[in-house]
């Protein structure tokens, strides 16, 4: 059974429809991109599937999200909190507004859940080596950088040892070194977590994601590996033709590219060289 | 806890780091105190207080705050003796006997009215000053959720003081944006209160949107999932601070009582 299932999913703020008939799955430990352009609907998207979707006046006009088979506000706060956890883009949103120190951020969320002590000390431990922050343990979370805001929020959410962890835009506010540090400990997570990447680049996705799904103004243009989002024609309309071989040169780096084989700007031609190639590494 | 040097919502605080007696009190113990001093502030005459906001004064400057003390009690308490001093010492008609001193005609129950006032303003803020300088929030709401109190409750004494370097400094951007944009905010009064509404609105539609935004997030993290919260590194708490903390709160309705008899 999937772990989340977006079912049919049409949604509006107001008249204009975000998103229209969302159907996807996400498996235990699945590592999903969910890519688009600007207003493609990827952040209400994320909101839905993390549950912070429906609230309020805020309601599906049809379908609707499950987990394990069940609607999520039949789930009980504490086993929501265990089940996703979302990283939204803006980092200064992300915090508590209840802790003085990272520690005690990082710690918020386990502490509420009413875990023993020792449980807490080892899951505050973990998460700040995940996010680099062993430095910052005792800085007020709203002095950081918007970088390390974000790590903080990072961090806070993998402490509530989630089954799936959903990030909008999570690098957004990184500088490269930032980035390539938390794309390292991000492949040291547990393999049964899933992760929902939400982007609106190529690149980073490509180092985390193994199935893609491409947002198109709500609605589903693309979902499958990554070959067929670069050869997909809206991939490079939305993304550009250099974020599609600067993807190609990304897999190239991590020794997913042929040796010799030249990197085009062409879509066509960059799917033709990846597709054989992705089919053999599935094998 | 507070850090050598403070950054964020450390700048907001009167918090004063120390190792005293008084830094070390569970938060509770103090804070029992400070209610205890608030009762005492109306119940005691001016006998009992002046004493009272002096204990609290010479404690503060034994736990190292002294430089706090001095500038909140001055700032505070001088401009309101020189107030009292003229409205109830000099111009409002007191029953009772009058003197000439250097040329002025003071009422003797105006001037023991205003050191009634007078030394009442001082227990209480030399008391909550005792309490802040040697209190980090921090502290305080790990003692709450140490004792069980509500986890709300230590979120509506964190958040004001977290979120308010945030809000200022969004405000000091949304000012600038707007005079880039050719709001005039350095013209003449009626110009600045014209451009006001343009400075408030977007201020006041970003909290509203920060709050939906953030009790999302505290529902994420399972704020309330619980009845209580487990804390880390909770304040120590002692038999005798918690038999004292009793012995305070017993106390009161006696001082209370006593208050009463008195007057």
């Amino acid at each position: 059974m999937a772990l989340i299932e977006v079912d049919h999913l049409t949604f509006a703020y107001d008249t204009r429809p975000v998103l229209e008939e969302v159907t996807l799955a996400v498996a235990p430990g699945e590592k999903l991109a969910i890519l688009g352009g600007n207003g493609s609907g990827k952040s209400t998207l994320a909101q839905w599937i993390a549950g912070w979707l429906p609230r309020g006046t805020f309601a599906a006009s049809a379908g609707g999200v499950n987990i394990e088979g069940r609607p999520w506000d039949e789930l009980d706060d504490a086993t929501r909190a265990g089940t996703v956890q979302f990283v939204g883009q803006v980092p200064m949103q992300q915090l508590s507004g209840f802790a003085f120190t990272v520690r005690d951020e990082i710690a918020f969320g386990p502490g509420n859940l009413q875990l023993p002590e020792a449980e807490i000390r080892a899951r505050v431990d973990a998460a700040v080596a995940a996010c680099n922050l062993s430095h910052l343990l005792e800085r007020d979370p709203f002095s950081l950088s918007g970088g390390e805001q974000q790590r903080l929020s990072i961090a806070a959410a993998l402490a509530m040892r989630p089954r799936a962890l959903v990030l909008d835009e999570p690098t957004g506010n990184f500088d490269p070194e930032s980035r390539d540090a938390l794309l390292a400990q991000m492949a040291k997570l547990p393999a049964e977590l899933a992760i929902v990447w939400c982007d609106v680049t190529l690149g980073v996705p490509l180092a985390v994601a193994q199935r893609f799904v491409l947002l198109d103004a709500g609605r589903i243009a693309y979902d499958g590996d990554a070959a067929g989002l670069l050869a997909h024609p809206r991939t490079a309309e939305i993304f550009g033709l250099p974020a599609v071989a600067e993807a190609a040169l990304m897999l190239r780096a991590q020794g997913l590219w042929p040796e010799g084989a030249a990197i085009s700007a062409d879509a066509g031609q960059v799917a033709a060289v990846l597709r054989p190639m992705l089919a053999e590494a599935a094998r | 806890m507070a850090v050598a040097h403070p950054s964020g919502a450390d700048h907001a605080l009167l918090f004063v780091p120390g190792q005293s007696v008084m830094h070390r009190l569970n938060p509770l113990t103090k804070l029992t105190c400070v209610l205890w001093v608030a009762v005492a502030a109306f119940a005691l005459p001016p006998q009992g207080t002046i004493p009272l906001a002096l204990v609290a004064i010479a404690t503060g400057i034994f736990a190292g705050a002294g430089k706090v003390f001095a500038r909140r009690l001055i700032l505070t308490l001088v401009p309101l003796s020189l107030a009292l001093f003229v409205v109830h010492g000099i111009l409002v008609d007191h029953a009772g006997d009058r003197t000439v001193i250097l040329g002025l005609d003071l009422s003797h129950d105006g001037l023991a009215y205003m050191v009634r006032i007078l030394g009442r303003i001082a227990a209480l803020l030399s008391g909550s000053l005792l309490f802040v300088c040697t209190t980090h929030p921090a502290r305080l709401l790990k003692a709450l959720d140490a004792h069980r109190f509500p986890p709300g409750m230590a979120y509506v004494i964190a958040s004001p003081l977290l979120l308010l370097e945030p809000f200022t400094q969004r405000a000091r951007a949304i000012r600038e944006a707007q005079m880039a944009r050719g709001l005039n905010l350095e013209g003449s009064f009626l110009a600045r209160a014209k451009a006001f509404p343009a400075l408030l609105m977007p201020l006041v539609t970003l909290a509203l949107a920060d709050i939906d935004h953030r009790a999302q997030v505290l529902d994420g993290r399972g704020f309330r999932a619980m009845p209580h919260r487990t804390v880390l590194d909770a304040p120590r708490d002692s038999t005798a601070q918690r038999v004292a903390r009793w012995v305070i709160l017993i106390s009161i309705p006696f001082l209370i009582a006593g208050g009463i008899l008195w007057h």
